[in-house]
């Protein structure tokens, strides 16, 4: 079904045997199309890609990107166009032979086997190669592959124990050792810390400088204009433009993505900092889980937002999860309204006015088969229940029927299935399942994760309406200008402690950075404690 | 449950580069078009399979034997299989909850058999009525026990009372039969009550109505699918897994007892190895009806049609005279092949679309 067209490429028929003056693209897409059902994925894209270039690939959720990126790695068949490989026109039916082509991925989610070591990650699709593994070549072979990238790790050590950045690394090692020609990097900061976020751009340019195309593929502005060499921006799957990165503003750049301007990239106004923050709601003293993070003490108002900075691996997800019930603290006190309370579950933080919402939607977040309405129900289910135990769908539907149109969840209705939204809507089905509890504290990890520019830009406000509105708001962001921008403070965490609270013009990025990487306060570690009522 | 078949959402990309965002078109499709996209999906689904199944069924026993519609056969083909499809209305909760429950058969023939037990040893029989009850529901707390607090695999713990019950019931009964029930007990369970209906017949249909308003209309019946659906998702909402699980454990305790009490009715004596082996009937009767494996999908009204299907099928050959192991066998193959035709329409699809894994 997806057999290319009779018809040569104009102007790249001579490429294969001819070697031009110029570099013939490496990886050239043209007129690819793909249909899902009744939605058009892609429509007509061309793409090429060069030897020595760091391209990269933006658009809103919903844009074409990850249909675009499954066409190049084999995973799904375009219905129209064709690829070509240094010229020569592939058929990509599987991710082998993708592979073969010379074409690799890694994911904002690596694909490590946790129980095998670095060294046989990297080399993993190798292993079939000879009968008997020759141990002490292949970590001999891994070791100088991670040198080359400039990454320290421990080849024997099992992959279980590593970061996200450091498993990444090892895709990174397994696809160079695949010698691999185009590499495709699909969202892979989006769970990284900044400091990690240098390391791999580090890593991106080295491989640009050896001669691999690099696909990379981010929904941060910035690192597009840190990082590319050429600018693709895919809307409504349909190719925009490309450009050089030189001659494109941020503003051009988002206009191209959303087809519209948008005024304030993090929608905070200049008054957001003036307005008054009410009576202490929070307070908490010493908090600890054993092994897992101590030492947390802060203060919250009502409006007030708390901004949570740290590294992955900050433990800063497990203080909210202590403060929700899910993994209960086991040390130290938690106030609220001045009353000592224990939160030893999620029903229990609930009935306290605390709401967490989750950094993982699909895992964690929503039942995906059902719809918007019996979402946003779930945690107060109780309240929709008629006498004798049934849901009144209508009450229920008028409720989600509210929220679906105060959040601007874009569905066809609040019957519909949440599974089938977008991630930038599935985040506001999340935003308005936890308003629905009527919470006084709210804690959220990531919110804006995952989520296209748009959609970022309309949390943010949200964010702003509530803490204006007088909810207490505890926001764990690893998009340090995000939390920089939304914050009245900034509590930052390294490695399971409180590193020091931040406020007012002390929070910079700098400062914050330093905190988080350990970098400065190493000798005084408990500095940030005294200053954690504000 | 609510799964409205929907049509595709409105992306989140805006409609044209125009510079003001043209405004969203909520639905657009007129309700006529949704109706008959909806009529569709239902017919394609599984529910419209078992449906023409089944259809395809009462037309053939129809014509090959005219007593196959008459009263008598309808009352008396459901009252010989009535302990097992009592089982299955909670087998369908616990499964779509994404847990199992192996020992039910053993707790019908634990509670049948301390049923002669307790009747033998001189308990009046009501209080050895209520006593096989409250073993059920212990039972079933027992498992519940050590699947929500303990935390182990349903699988695992079950699989451990099936053996426990059912060694404790031919402790109880040893390898003889007791045949000691009043005439009023027996009675009851081989005589119409009201109507043409016995009891048992009357208690199913209850409870099968119970089944439909519980799993698609009750708040109780929600958390049984999003637990399904996704554990964690529902544990992070503050819905009290244990609770729910732990009720839906006592209740098949409870349920499996009382199945195993109307089977010592209707038989009118009890054995050590009454219900053997009917946990399987009863679950394949659960998954040919729909129901994922893997919890949260599913409904009850295909796990009716199922039933239907293998009451009537059974039926028929009856009626036709094929023996019962080769009824055995049909069904076997019906099985087979009702959980070959949804994955043959997925493999075909696979090699339309190659290198489609998902």
């Amino acid at each position: 079904m997806s057999s290319p067209s009779a018809d040569p490429p104009p102007g790249a028929g001579a490429a294969p045997g001819a070697a031009p003056a110029r570099a013939a693209p490496v990886l050239e897409v043209t007129g690819v199309s793909k249909r899902f059902d009744m939605t058009q994925a892609l429509d007509d894209v061309s793409l090429s890609l060069h030897a020595g270039e760091v391209h990269a690939l933006v658009g809103e959720n919903g844009a074409g990107k990850s249909t675009l990126i499954k066409i190049l790695t084999g995973v799904e068949q375009s219905d129209e166009g064709e690829v070509r490989v240094e010229g020569r026109t592939v058929h990509l039916a599987n991710a082998q032979e993708a592979q073969a082509c010379g074409v690799a991925a890694i994911y904002q989610e690596p694909l490590v086997f946790p129980d095998l070591d670095v060294a046989e990650n990297i080399f993993i699709t190798h292993r079939d190669q000879a009968l008997l593994v020759n141990w002490p070549r292949m970590y001999a072979k891994a070791e100088d592959l991670l040198a080359s990238l400039g990454v320290r790790l421990d080849v024997r050590a099992p992959a279980r124990g590593l970061t996200l950045a450091s498993q990444q690394a090892v895709e990174i090692a397994k696809a160079i050792s695949l010698e691999v020609k185009v590499l495709i990097m699909d969202e892979p900061t989006a769970s990284l810390s900044d400091h990690e976020v240098r390391q791999l751009f580090r890593v991106a340019r080295q491989l640009r400088d050896r001669g691999v195309a690099v696909l990379f593929i981010t929904h941060r502005l910035e690192e597009v204009f840190e990082i590319a060499d050429r600018i693709t921006v895919l809307r409504d799957g349909e190719h925009i433009s490309t450009r050089p990165a030189g001659e494109v503003t941020r503003d051009l750049l988002i206009r191209d993505m959303v087809g519209r301007e948008v005024d304030q990239f993090y929608g905070i106004g200049g008054d957001w900092r003036s307005r008054t923050i009410g009576r202490q709601v929070c307070r908490v003293r010493g908090l600890g889980r054993e092994g897992v993070f101590s030492g947390i003490d802060f203060d919250l108002h009502e409006g007030e937002v708390l901004g949570f900075a740290g590294l992955v691996g900050s433990r800063r997800t497990d203080v909210a999860l202590a403060l929700f019930g899910i993994q209960p603290a086991d040390r130290g006190t938690v106030e609220i309204d001045g009353r000592t309370v224990r939160i030893t579950s999620p029903r229990a933080a609930q009935q306290l006015g605390v709401a967490y919402m989750t950094e993982d939607r699909r895992k964690l977040g929503l039942a995906m088969p059902l719809s918007i309405a019996a979402n946003v129900t779930l945690p107060v289910l109780r309240r929709y229940l008629s006498r004798l135990g049934l849901v009144q769908r209508s009450r229920e539907e008028a409720a989600a029927e509210g929220f679906r149109e105060r959040l601007r969840i874009k569905a066809p209705s609040a019957l519909h299935v949440v599974g089938k939204l977008s991630g930038g809507n599935q985040q506001k089905v999340m935003f308005g399942k936890w308003l629905n509890t009527r919470p006084r504290i709210f804690l959220l990890d990531e919110p804006t994760r995952g989520i296209d520019v748009g959609a970022k830009a309309e949390v943010h406000a949200m964010v702003r309406e509530l803490a204006e509105e007088g909810m207490a708001i505890l926001c764990i962001s690893s998009d340090l200008p995000e939390v920089l921008a939304m914050s009245d403070r900034i509590l930052v965490m390294r490695e399971g402690r409180q590193m020091g609270i931040l406020g007012g013009s002390e929070a910079t990025q700098e400062a914050v950075m330093s905190l988080a990487t350990g970098e400065a306060g190493e000798e005084d570690p408990d500095a940030g404690a005294g200053r954690a009522a504000s | 449950m609510n799964l409205p078949a929907g049509r595709e959402p409105e992306s989140e990309s805006r409609p044209a580069p125009a510079p003001e965002p043209a405004p969203m078109q909520a639905s657009r499709t007129s309700a006529a078009a949704r109706l008959t996209s909806a009529l569709g999906a239902r017919l394609r689904s599984w529910e419209g399979f078992l449906a023409a199944l089944l259809l395809c069924i009462i037309v053939m026993n129809a014509l090959t034997s005219p007593s196959f519609l008459s009263v008598e056969n309808q009352i008396n083909l459901f009252a010989l299989s009535i302990e097992k499809v009592i089982v299955v209305l909670i087998m369908t909760f616990v499964i779509l909850n994404a847990e199992i429950d192996l020992s039910v058969a053993s707790m019908m023939g634990l509670s049948a058999c301390a049923l002669g037990w307790l009747v033998q040893h001189g308990v009046p029989m009501p209080a050895a009525l209520v006593a096989c009850l409250l073993i059920g529901m212990l039972g079933g707390a027992f498992n519940g026990f050590w699947i929500t607090v303990v935390r182990l695999p349903s699988l695992v713990v079950t699989l451990a009372m099936l053996i426990g019950f059912r060694g404790l019931a031919r402790v109880l009964v040893e390898d003889r039969s007791i045949k000691a029930f009043p005439e009023w007990f027996e009675a009851l369970g081989q005589q119409p009550l009201v109507g043409p209906f016995p009891l048992s017949l009357i208690l199913f249909f209850a409870l099968l109505v119970l089944a439909v308003i519980v799993l698609r209309y009750s708040g109780f019946g929600r958390q049984v699918y999003v637990i399904g659906i996704n554990l964690e998702v529902a544990r992070y909402s503050g819905i009290d897994v244990a609770r729910v699980k732990m009720l839906l454990f006592t209740t098949s305790g409870f349920l499996s007892a009382l199945a195993g009490v109307l089977f010592a009715a209707r038989l009118g004596t009890v054995r050590g190895d009454m219900g053997l082996g009917f946990e399987l009937d009863i679950i394949t009767i659960v998954l040919l009806g729909g129901v994922s494996i893997f919890g949260g999908a599913g409904s009850v009204y295909g796990v009716i049609l199922s039933i239907l299907i293998v009451l009537y099928l059974r039926n028929g050959m009856s009626l036709s005279n094929i023996t019962g192991h080769l009824q055995t066998g049909v069904i076997g193959i019906i099985l087979i092949l009702s959980a070959m035709i949804p994955n043959v329409r997925g493999f075909l699809a696979r090699v339309a679309r190659p290198g489609l894994f998902r």
